[in-house]
């Protein structure tokens, strides 16, 4: 009996495949997953190309990186290029009276960009700008997972895969052709489910790694494979991880969610609200939700990034973390109860596409 | 016991059977023993047909009373479908299939090994004669075509009882009569052959009993010849003919004994002609075209059967 399931449920993902894959009515769900990825080569082939540009003026121009801690307000220009050399880049003007007006003038050792700026040539400010490292660039990858991936990408890509499973086929007229054969509504919706993770998983983690691949980029050889052989795989793996376990989840809601409601909006957007409020509620009530899980199993803390806004650092700091072994079992649980309950409803199932 | 037994699972059993859609009334008590062989359901639009195929295979539930299908209950798929097949109205496919792959698809999902489902959908392709278009998506299909896939889909895996929501519509003369003979194989066969239409005339020519239905009540069930006669006795069949010259037609076809009414319509639209025998009246209207009277279309005017329902309806009303 197993064996025949088995069957059914390979079948089902097999005629599935190409519409979770290929629907004119998924793009979106490509685009979702893969913005952050255009985001990140963007920022990557930015920073990479500023990293090759300092790095070559401080070939040319070379300054020893303990002289830019003697540059201090108030000294003037004369005092800062004995000390620091020409800039290689200066700009500004002189006033009507004779006197010295703004002046600015940027130095680098290769890592370091510092802009000073002058007044009647006086050192009046000086900005430091450093170039990312990689613990920066795994914490602004913590960030936009924590913040846009999960949150949103992720949950919006499995509403439009899973609900549609069979709300799309209840709209298209075609879903009696399943119940018309030999299969237990169970294994049925087991198939879908299957079929529905299977794009899922393909679509947000091959995204997931491109968007790791994509930052790491910008860096040399020898720096990421020292990232990678000290954390990075680690890390790279657990992101993996939580990707597929998000749609594990997710997936399992709004298939139930697409069975069971004629109009899948409204409790969609109760779920979202739900994972939304999940920062300001009491911790009982946190542990009621897919993203309270998911984020302690992030294995960057990317609320330790004081760049972060307000909002977004609420958004991505868990309080009081799950240990790693819980959250898993935890969303695996949610997901097995939400499955349960929506394989004995299917058994009431019905066609009746007149009142879709 | 044992009787009762054996006659259950050799029929399709509807036990005081209600389906209502919220208020809206879809069957309501009905009880049915459907034996072996060609079964029409008859009814106007709305009467509840599809909706008691639907009941007696488990696409929707009853409201109350049971249904057993050959001694199996409709909300058991796994059993039910290993001998049911179904060819609904839906005139719907899952996207971006072709012909052939749709039936192997779903026999796929039946459960049926790769090759035993090749042969089968090779053998259910031929026989609604779509071989030459097997390997053609679906959606390219006529609508014609798209009926006959449909029917395709519901005889592959050989089912004993198939179930046939209006399969008629849409097909060409020469399917039409091949398909008629495929259901009557499938009844000489001992096969329960359920099918719906709204067209009596259709009905008529293949079905062995008849179901009639109206409102979502059983009006009439029995042998299709006995009511039938019953019906052109007391109700005789009405023809609307089209013509150029339909005051001629009048006096030709009124000189025939079993036309009891030939009445000219405004504006030469044609003549209305009530008959007691459709079979005689449509060979005497082959002589009169044969003989030079210039027919232009022929259209049954009991076609929606309203006025069979209402003598019926009325009949038993009418009845102590």
């Amino acid at each position: 009996m197993i064996r025949l399931w088995c069957i059914q449920v390979l079948a089902i993902v097999r005629l599935e495949m190409k519409k979770t894959f290929l629907s004119r009515r998924g793009l979106w769900v490509y685009l979702l997953a893969f913005a952050p990825l255009l985001l990140f080569l963007g920022h990557s082939i930015s920073a990479g190309h500023r990293r090759d540009q300092l790095q070559r003026i401080a070939t040319e121009r070379p300054i020893p990186r303990e002289a830019f801690r003697d540059i201090r307000s108030g000294m003037t220009r004369a005092e800062v290029t004995q000390k620091l050399g020409e800039p290689y880049l200066q700009w500004g003007g002189h006033r009507r009276d004779g006197h010295c007006g703004q002046y600015h003038a940027r130095y680098t050792d290769g890592k370091t960009d510092l802009r000073l700026f002058f007044d009647d040539d006086k050192l009046v400010g000086i900005h430091r700008s450093e170039l990312d490292s990689l613990a920066q660039v795994a914490r602004i990858f913590a960030g936009v997972f924590q913040s846009y991936y999960l949150r949103l990408a992720v949950f919006f890509g499995c509403v439009g895969i899973f609900v549609n499973l069979f709300r799309g086929e209840m709209l298209d007229k075609s879903l009696h052709f399943y119940l018309l054969t030999p299969t237990r509504r169970e294994v049925l919706l087991a198939g879908k489910y299957a079929a529905g993770l299977l794009a899922t998983v393909v679509i947000f983690t091959s995204s997931t790694a491109l968007q790791w691949l994509a930052l790491l980029w910008q860096f040399d050889y020898t720096t990421v494979a020292g990232f990678l052989s000290a954390d990075g795989w680690g890390q790279f793996s657990s992101y993996l991880a939580v990707t597929a376990l998000a749609c594990v989840g997710y997936g399992s809601v709004f298939l139930a969610i697409g069975l069971l409601f004629r109009n899948p909006i409204i409790p969609t957007a109760a779920v979202l609200l739900w994972e939304g409020i999940n920062p300001f509620l009491p911790a009982a009530l946190k542990k009621i939700s897919m993203i309270y899980y998911l984020q302690s199993l992030c294995p960057v803390d990317a609320a330790s990034d004081q760049d972060v806004p307000g909002l977004v650092h609420l958004l991505i700091a868990p309080v009081q973390p799950a240990t790693r072994s819980v959250a898993v079992l935890s969303i695996l649980l949610l997901t097995g109860v939400v499955l349960v309950v929506a394989a004995r409803l299917s058994r009431r199932m019905e066609i009746n596409y007149s009142t879709e | 016991m044992a009787i009762l037994q054996k006659s259950s699972e050799d029929r399709i059993l509807l036990d005081n059977v209600s389906r209502f859609y919220g208020e809206v009334l879809g069957v309501n008590r009905v009880t049915l023993s459907i034996p072996p062989g060609i079964t029409g359901l008859v009814g106007p639009n709305g009467s509840g047909k599809t909706t008691l195929m639907n009941l007696i295979t488990g696409l929707v539930r009853p409201s109350r009373g049971r249904i057993s299908v050959l001694g199996v209950d409709p909300s058991q798929p796994q059993r039910l479908f290993r001998f049911v097949g179904y060819s609904t109205q839906f005139d719907a496919f899952p996207k971006g299939l072709a012909g052939s792959q749709f039936i192997y698809s779903f026999l796929r999902v039946s459960g049926y090994p790769a090759a035993e489902c090749r042969k089968l959908t090779d053998r259910a392709i031929a026989q609604v004669g779509l071989t030459e278009a097997a390997d053609r998506k679906v959606a390219a299909y006529s609508k014609g075509m798209r009926q006959r896939i449909r029917l395709a889909q519901a005889i592959a895996h050989d089912p004993r009882v198939l179930v046939l929501d209006e399969p008629l519509n849409g097909l060409d003369p020469l399917v039409r009569s091949e398909t008629i003979a495929l259901f009557k194989r499938y009844a000489d066969e001992g096969r329960h052959v359920v099918v719906s239409s709204h067209v009596l005339h259709e009905v008529d020519m293949i079905s062995d009993q008849v179901v009639l239905m109206s409102g979502g009540y059983v009006v009439a069930e029995g042998r299709i010849r006995g009511v039938r006669s019953e019906i052109q006795e007391e109700r005789p069949m009405q023809f609307l003919i089209r013509c150029r010259q339909p005051s001629r037609l009048a006096s030709r076809v009124f000189e025939q004994d079993h036309v009891v009414e030939a009445r000219l319509l405004p504006e030469g639209e044609g003549v209305l002609i009530k008959t007691r025998d459709a079979d005689r009246f449509c060979r005497a209207l082959n002589h009169l075209a044969l003989d030079g009277i210039d027919i232009e279309g022929v259209t049954p005017a009991d076609d929606n059967v309203h006025s069979v329902y209402e003598y019926l309806i009325g009949t038993e009303e009418a009845a102590p």
